[in-house]
C-alpha cells in the first residue's frame, strides 16, 4: 500500500487514502477529532528504540519548559517523528495558513458602517468572501464596487 | 481526595506522612495533582532535583525521612506552569489526558520509594483523578476524603464519595474534618470555623464511612511544613499535634483492619 492523498482536516477529522501499487485497490483511513490530535502528537520514532528506556520517559519527554532547557533532549518536529504523525501536521498546518482574512481599508469600513445594522454582517460576510476568491488582500471601495456589480446591486 | 478544591487535602496529606511515620509506619507521598503540584513544597523537599538511578527516579526524602514524588520537582521555577510539548496546544485535549494519564503512571511506578507500608497519593480537586488511579491501582486500598464544614464544601464532597464508592469502586477509609477550629496562637483557645460543629461527623455517618476526627486551622503550619520538618514532634502537646496524630492513629487503624 503507498499512500496516494489525504483529505481534511475536516472539523478535526481527515481521511488517508492508500493505493495498492499492483491491482490500484484503495484503503481509506478516516480519523475521528480525538486521533487526529493523538497521531498529530506523537513522538513515535520508525526503527525501533536503539536506547534502553530511561525512567519518567514519557513525563520528561513531554515537558514543554524542560525541552527549551535542553536542546540535547528527544528529537522534535516532524522529521524524528513517523511520517503519519507529519502528514497530520502538515495538512493541518496547511488549512491553518490558509485562509487569511482581507483587511478592511478605513473608506470601505465607513461605507459598510452605512448599512443598516441587520444586513451589515451578511453583507460583511459576501464582501469578505469575494475577495478571499478574486485574491484580494484589501477590501478598498473598488472591492465593494466589484461585489455590489457581481450581485448585480 | 476531595470533589472541592481548597480544603486542605494537601494540607492533611502532608499531616498525615508526619503522624503515620511517629506511629512507626513507612510512608510514601505521592504528588498525584500534576497541574497544581505543591507536594514537594508541603513536604519541604522543594529544591530536589529528581535523578535517575538504576532506571528509577529517586524520591526526594524530607527531613523526617518520607519519599516524596511530585511534578513541581521537574517544573525549574515555582511558577512554571505544566505544559506538555504538542506542536498545537490548541485542540489537544485528548493528549494532554493521556500524557497525564502516562506521567501518572510513570511517577508512581518509576519512582525508587525504597520499602513503603503506605503510599499516601495527594489529589487535585474533582473526582476524575480518582477514577484515573482506580484504573491505574486495581488494588487501591481506599480513598481518604478531606472535607472543611462550609455547606458549599460538604455538598460537593457528598458528591464525590458517592462516585468513589458507586462508580470507581474505590473503598473509604474515612472523612477527615480540615479547619474545623481556629486555634489562637496566644492563649489557644478554640474558635467555630463554620457554622455546625457536628456537620462533617453527620456527613460521613450518612454515607457509612468513618469520621476520622479534626484538624483545626493553624495559622503557622503552611509556614511550618515547607520547613520538611515533623509538626508532631517540634510542638508536641499542641491541640495541632494531638489533633494530627489522632487522625493518623484513625488511618492506622482502618489500615490494619484492611490487610487483615
Ligand atoms: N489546617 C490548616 N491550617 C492552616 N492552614 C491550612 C490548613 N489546611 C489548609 N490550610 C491552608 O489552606 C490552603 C489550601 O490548602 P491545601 O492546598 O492543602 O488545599 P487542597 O485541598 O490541597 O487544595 P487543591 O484543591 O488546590 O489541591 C493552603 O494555603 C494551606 O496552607
Ligand atoms: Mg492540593
Amino acid at each position: 500500500m503507498a499512500l496516494k492523498s489525504t483529505h481534511g482536516p475536516f472539523d478535526g477529522s481527515m481521511s488517508i487514502v492508500y493505493e495498492c501499487p499492483t491491482c490500484s485497490v484503495q484503503t481509506a483511513m478516516l480519523t475521528n477529532r480525538a486521533e487526529t490530535q493523538m497521531v498529530r502528537s506523537l513522538g513515535v520514532r520508525i526503527g525501533g528504540r536503539t536506547t534502553p528506556e530511561e525512567p519518567m520517559e514519557t513525563l520528561r519527554s513531554n515537558l514543554a519548559s524542560v525541552q527549551e532547557e535542553s536542546p540535547e533532549g528527544p528529537p522534535s518536529g516532524t522529521g524524528g517523528k513517523c511520517p503519519f504523525t507529519g502528514m497530520v501536521n502538515d495538512a493541518i498546518g496547511a488549512a491553518e495558513s490558509e485562509p487569511k482574512k482581507p483587511v478592511w481599508t478605513a473608506e470601505a469600513l465607513a461605507r459598510i458602517e452605512a448599512i443598516p445594522h441587520y444586513i451589515r454582517p451578511m453583507v460583511k460576510r459576501n464582501v469578505e468572501s469575494y475577495a478571499r476568491e478574486q485574491g484580494y488582500l484589501e477590501i478598498d471601495e473598488d472591492v465593494m464596487d466589484a461585489v455590489r456589480g457581481s450581485l448585480g446591486m | 481526595m476531595s470533589g472541592k478544591g481548597g480544603v486542605g487535602k494537601s494540607t492533611v496529606t502532608a499531616c498525615l506522612a508526619d503522624g503515620l511515620t511517629r506511629l512507626g509506619v513507612r510512608t510514601g507521598v505521592l504528588d498525584a495533582d500534576l497541574n497544581g503540584p505543591c507536594m514537594a513544597r508541603m513536604m519541604g523537599v522543594r529544591d530536589h532535583k529528581p535523578s535517575p538511578k538504576n532506571g528509577a527516579m529517586i524520591a526526594a526524602r524530607n527531613a523526617y525521612g518520607v519519599p516524596v514524588m511530585s511534578m513541581d520537582m521537574f517544573l525549574p521555577e515555582d511558577e512554571t506552569p505544566l505544559v506538555w510539548e504538542a506542536s498545537s496546544q490548541q485542540g489537544a485535549y485528548t493528549w494532554r489526558s493521556m500524557v497525564e494519564m502516562s506521567a501518572l503512571r510513570e511517577l508512581l511506578s518509576d519512582t525508587d520509594w525504597g520499602d513503603l507500608d503506605v503510599l499516601l497519593i495527594d489529589l487535585p480537586p474533582g473526582a476524575e483523578r480518582l477514577q484515573n488511579l482506580a484504573d491505574l491501582l486495581p488494588d487501591l486500598t481506599g480513598a481518604i476524603v478531606v472535607s472543611t464544614a462550609s455547606q458549599t464544601a460538604m455538598t460537593v464532597v457528598s458528591r464525590s464519595i458517592l462516585m468513589a464508592l458507586n462508580v470507581a469502586n474505590v473503598r473509604i477509609a474515612g472523612v477527615v474534618e480540615n479547619m474545623s477550629t481556629m486555634i489562637c496562637s496566644e492563649c489557644r483557645c478554640k474558635e467555630q470555623m463554620f457554622i455546625g460543629t457536628e456537620a462533617v461527623e453527620e456527613l460521613a455517618e450518612r454515607h457509612g464511612v468513618p469520621y476520622l476526627g479534626a484538624i483545626p486551622f493553624n495559622v503557622t503550619l503552611a509556614d511550618f511544613l515547607e520547613t520538611g520538618r515533623s509538626y508532631i514532634e517540634v510542638h508536641a502537646g499542641h491541640p495541632a499535634a494531638n489533633a494530627i496524630l489522632d487522625v493518623a492513629q484513625r488511618v492506622h487503624f482502618w489500615l490494619k483492619n484492611q490487610s487483615k
